[in-house]
């Protein structure tokens, strides 16, 4: 299959999957105990009052047909209004998306510069007490929930040390937001205060993002590299005499790297669900709590909004995965 | 090749080092900046439509009305009027304005502005628009010329005078050029200013917080060494900003615990101003249910709540208990009010006496605050005693809100804190138990035509000494029919940065009005 | 089956896994027998709250003066109740869906694939703590909102198991022989991706358990003062660092029980899954 067709088809099944999806929310956030037009018309609404926004709402009419409204209001490029913040909900969202994404794409490469070696490490030297400790601590982190860990890293870190911010994304209001990356945008602006400020803290969500996906990526690599370690392939070059450093480097690493570009995806997956609580939290300024607290407050087309948002990174995450996994290994992909 | 990587190594360290180096350097080059670490998030800056004492600092720092309270117990000072008058009748009040007053942009206060404020607050029908919707008619506000504002109300009211700092003014030819759809420019506003205050906002990010720089050219001048430039920053972990103060970078933070308190008091960065407060604890019935209409079986439940183990243990002893609807540190509640006392006995004695079925009750607690939540476990552990199964909820305070706005979804207990909007006891046990201010303001849908009654002469005379009697007689009546479960008056405590002094705490403002403090630079 | 508890017992990794969760559920079983005080989950002593761990309280009191260790114990019940109704309903939903989408492949399977693909597409932790606010927070919800949102795992799994399956030729000349299909896919398909499924339901017990003490954490589990382990993490802090002990207790619970389920779902998929075992 090549390139163009796979991202056809990725995405004739991006829409109905985006579609059911919101069906889904869409009845979830009918169901909310608390009435939706309430929540609209705010404090001190008379019946008229919420009656009215109940019709401007188009709450009044039966759900599908609300469904069909909503659903060309979002081809609009509109997701409504958020009850909460009073903000239209794309600029809630486009406002928030930067630091959900600085902060997991940190994560990734974070897990796999930990995970990557250490996995190689672990294959070559298979069954040393160096390779057991690496699965006992991979064992380990795969199994310590991430705001457990969390709370750990800011006792130690923040409140005993005292060397890096307990929460928060920046000490100072953000520079001139070019990228939404504060890290780049400071450095960019050459404002170094603000970039050491904002590394300081994105190092302890990073850290607590990245560990639970470095120890999914270190096991994953060392069976990728045992495996490689095995394959004919390099059992020939060895036979052949080459030196062991060429073979390490020229066949396992990539037999290796080329599977484990797969799990990037899955470690992407596990960082987008890991942010959602490890945001609650750092009180990250993402995406996470933002759809934690449009929940918690029956903020029910904030939470549409946000599903719709996540759903649709998760889609490009995936197709980016494959797209990578194609100009590794053409052969593999499928 | 090795000094290389000894050099690269080096290089790294340093790097690490001053990723870790603490940034003391950074807040003591900063100029004459306040930086308040804000508990509750800046989610919109309308002064017309947010109105908890969380987020008071846009309102007390951006904004300016007619009046303004200051000081502990509260004074009621002229502002951007300088004088004002009331007719005969009591429905009358005439503002004269002060002539020197401008907005940000230099344009001069008049009464258009005045007006334009009461009839976008009536219009929105938020925050402090509950005030006057049954007193002021929309359209009927009058400007007789650009220094006078009239305000006609429909009945004579007691507390309009104590309400009208609410009434802060906004911009109307600024606000009026950004109206989208009849909004009343509420989508603008919510992220912009429009205001006289004594800052200007110079930024706002919701997610963040919002600063201000010192508007030099206001109206009521300064005095001293004012500060500058001020911050407020949402900071909703509690934990980061026990430890903000304590390293220096906050200059100033609210929502602490009195555990959090204590634990700041040995840091040599920190100050703990203290005062009497006025924001009372309660445990609010929903008195309109099956079950919680019956008066035995609200006693039962008054008798039921470990009032002294709650204070002692839970609150450390930093509060008082206040017995009765009002706080205890204003007037209104008769001398020796006693209240109820934890007496499981006679709880059981009063259960003895309903006649109604019992069933399983339920507890709304306050998301955030974990006194309000230890209250409700507290509550449920005691009533289980008595045979009183309880269900606990928690949610945050917007959804709570939403519930009491009507009797069917007001839970039957809720722990909560009932804050200053105004200084005067119709605040508390007025709103509190009117049944004129059910969906409203009312906190227990009690609804008593003695009460009432009560109330409906109270609003009415300005006599204060029969005002007095009559919201003694009130609180008697809500204390004996046990309507609301009242714990504690809230003692406040300002953990403030050492170098900040002249912190002018008014229970209206809950120490956020910065204009009267000074910073050492 | 007692070629499995051989190879289990010599399989270090699986006896350890193995030996774990069995603690966990022997220690939620008999909770109430073995607690120092059982009467914590319910009631209070608020004149002993946040001691440190003494031979009294072996990991110190909580902020209502309640023995963590014995709501650690207690809430293990909850959390097992959880987790095992989670599991056995994913297990009921997501196994059969996946025989059917997988063998059939016409508009039932594409609904049936769709639907599980669907839920698939956001971090389910999203949609649970959607569906758990929806319906109110209580262990009902949880369990629903978990259910709901964890099937398609198992589904996805079946799923492609059963497409390669279905290639294979004694599959093959079953169906060319004119077996009936519930045939098939019950005498010859789920035998063949039975350890498949086995693997899988062990690593989702500690995922499930893990999500659950999330939706806790978040303030949307079971209300308090139920001695739910996310809950009692997020409770504690408030009282930090002062406090420190405060969350070890459930953390470490937390930690023991997914522990056992990696660990045991690792030597079983060595010891039923030859492929793996190959790779060493």
């Amino acid at each position: 299959m090549n390139v163009v067709s796979m991202v056809v088809n990725r995405l004739v099944w991006f829409v109905p999957t985006v579609l059911g999806l919101l069906a889904v929310v869409f009845v979830l956030a009918r169901i909310v105990p608390t009435d939706p037009a309430v929540l609209a018309a705010g404090e001190n609404a008379t019946a008229e009052q919420v009656q009215e926004a109940r019709e401007r709402l188009a709450l009044d009419r039966p759900l599908p047909e609300q469904f069909v409204e909503y659903l060309r209001q979002v081809v609009q490029g509109d997701l409504g209004t958020s009850f909460y913040t009073q903000q239209p909900i794309v600029d809630d969202l486009t406002e928030r998306l930067p630091a959900t994404l600085e902060l997991t794409i940190l994560g990734v490469l974070a897990a796999g510069l930990i995970g990557v070696p250490l996995g190689v490490i672990s294959g070559l030297n298979r069954n040393s007490w160096l390779d057991h400790l690496l699965r006992l601590v991979s064992v380990l982190f795969i199994g310590v929930a991430p705001f457990w860990i969390a709370m750990q890293l800011q006792l130690l870190f923040s409140m005993q040390l005292g060397w890096l911010p307990l929460s928060g994304r920046i000490d100072d209001f953000a520079p001139e937001a070019m990228t939404g990356f504060l890290t780049i945008d400071a450095l960019v602006a050459g404002d170094l205060q603000n970039f050491l400020s904002a590394l300081r803290h994105i190092v302890l969500p990073t850290l607590t993002l990245a560990l639970p996906g470095a120890a999914v990526i270190v096991r994953f690599t060392r069976t990728s590299v045992v495996e490689a370690v095995n394959s004919p392939s390099v059992a020939y070059q060895t036979a052949m005499g080459l030196p062991r450093r060429v073979i390490v480097w020229k066949y396992i690493l990539r037999l290796a790297l080329n599977s484990t570009v797969t799990q990037l995806g899955l470690v992407f997956g596990i960082s987008l669900t890991g942010a959602v609580v490890i945001e609650a939290v750092f009180e990250w300024p993402g995406l996470g709590t933002y759809a934690v607290r449009s929940i918690l407050h029956s903020d029910y087309n904030a939470v549409m909004g946000v599903t719709l948002c996540v759903g649709v990174l998760f889609a490009l995450s995936n197709l980016l995965v494959d797209l990578l996994q194609m100009a590794i290994d053409p052969r593999g992909a499928t | 090749m090795a000094t290389s990587r000894r050099e690269i190594l080096k290089l790294g360290l340093l790097g690490l080092a001053s990723l870790a180096g603490n940034s003391e350097s950074a807040s003591a080059q900063s100029r004459n900046r306040f930086v308040f670490a804000n508990s509750s998030a800046f989610d919109s800056l309308d002064p017309h439509t947010v109105f908890d004492q969380g987020r008071a600092a846009v309102r007390f720092n951006l904004y300016d009305g007619l009046l303004r309270f200051v000081d502990n117990p509260p004074k009621l000072i002229p502002w951007l009027a300088e004088s004002y008058a009331v007719s005969d009748d009591g429905k009358t009040y005439t503002f004269k304005l002060r002539a020197d007053a401008t907005f940000h942009d230099g344009t001069p206060v008049t009464s258009a502005d005045v007006a334009y404020s009461i009839e976008r607050i009536l219009a929105l029908r938020k925050g402090p628009a509950s005030f006057y919707l049954d007193l002021i008619e929309p359209g009927s506000t009058q400007t007789p010329d650009p220094h006078t504002v009239v305000f006609n109300l429909t009945d004579p009211s007691a507390i309009f005078l104590t309400t009208v700092p609410n009434i802060l003014v906004v911009n109307s030819a600024l606000v009026r050029s950004k109206e989208k759809d009849g909004d009343w420019g509420a989508g603008w506003l919510a992220r912009n200013e429009a205001g006289t205050g004594s800052y200007i906002l110079r930024r706002y990010e919701p997610a963040v917080g919002w600063s201000g720089q010192r508007f030099t050219n206001h109206f009521a001048g300064w005095a001293g060494q004012p500060i500058d430039e001020i911050e407020f920053r949402t900071v909703q972990e509690t934990n980061t900003r026990v430890l903000g103060l304590m390293r220096g970078d906050f200059d100033g933070a609210d929502g602490l615990t009195y555990e959090q308190i204590q634990r700041l008091r040995p840091s040599p960065n920190v100050q703990i101003l203290e005062a009497e407060s006025m924001r009372i604890f309660l445990l609010a019935l929903n008195n309109s249910k099956p079950l919680m209409n019956d008066v035995h079986f609200r006693r039962a439940l008054a008798y039921s709540f470990d009032y002294d183990g709650f204070i002692k243990n839970i609150m450390k002893d930093s509060v008082t208990r206040n017995p009765g609807p009002n706080p205890v540190t204003i007037w209104g509640s008769p001398p020796g009010l006693k209240g109820y006392s934890f007496d499981l006995a006679k709880a059981r004695e009063e259960l003895a006496q309903v006649k109604q079925p019992l069933r399983k009750i339920s507890i709304n607690a306050l998301a955030g605050y974990s006194e309000s939540e230890q209250a409700a476990v507290l509550f449920q552990s005691a009533l289980r005693q008595i045979g009183i199964e309880a269900d606990i909820d928690v949610t945050p305070w917007p959804v709570v809100a939403s519930r009491f706005a009507k009797a069917e979804t007001q839970a039957d207990v809720t722990p909560v804190w009932r804050s200053t909007f105004y200084v005067d006891p119709n605040n508390w046990v007025g709103e509190g138990f009117g049944t004129r201010y059910h969906g409203t303001r009312t906190m227990s849908y009690y609804s008593n035509p003695a009460f009432d009654q009560l109330l409906d002469q109270a609003l009415l005379t300005n006599d204060h000494e029969r005002r007095r009697e009559l919201y003694e007689q009130m609180s008697q009546i809500v204390s004996d029919d046990a309507a609301g479960i009242f714990i504690y008056n809230t003692r406040w405590f300002g953990p403030y940065s050492t170098r900040v002094s002249g912190i002018r705490f008014s229970p209206a403002s809950n120490g956020n009005d910065i204009r009267w403090a000074t910073m050492t630079r | 089956m007692i070629n499995l508890i051989t190879s289990i017992v010599r399989h270090r990794t699986a006896l350890v896994g193995l030996i774990l969760l069995s603690l966990v559920v022997a220690v939620a079983i008999a909770a109430p027998l073995i607690v120092p005080y059982p009467e914590d989950a319910q009631t209070f002593h608020i004149e002993r709250r946040l001691l440190p761990p003494s031979s009294e309280a072996l990991f110190g009191t909580d902020r209502m003066g309640g023995d963590i260790f014995s709501r650690v114990v207690l809430g293990a019940r909850m959390t097992l109740l959880i987790t095992a109704t989670v599991v056995l309903s994913g297990v009921l939903i997501g196994v059969p869906i996946g025989l059917v989408a997988g063998y059939y492949n016409n508009g039932i399977s594409l609904v049936l694939g769709g639907g599980a693909e669907i839920l698939l597409a956001v971090p389910q932790i999203i949609l649970a703590i959607a569906i758990t606010q929806s319906l109110g927070p209580s262990i009902g919800s949880v369990i629903l909102a978990l259910s709901v949102t964890y099937w398609p795992f198992w589904a996805r799994i079946v799923f492609t198991e059963t497409r390669s399956m279905c290639h294979e030729t004694f599959v093959e000349s079953a169906i060319a022989l004119g077996v009936s299909a519930w045939r098939v896919i019950f005498l010859h398909i789920l035998p063949n991706i039975a350890s498949s499924i086995v693997v899988r339901t062990t690593t989702a017990i500690g995922t499930t358990a893990f999500a659950s003490a999330t939706l806790g954490f978040l303030g949307l589990g079971p209300p308090p003062p139920s001695p739910e382990w996310g809950r009692m993490i997020a409770e504690s802090r408030d009282y930090l660092p002062d406090a420190w002990w405060y969350a070890l207790a459930p953390g470490l619970a937390l930690l023991l029980t997914v522990l056992g389920c990696t660990l045991f779902g690792d030597g079983l998929r060595d010891i039923l899954d030859p492929k793996t075992r190959r790779r060493g």
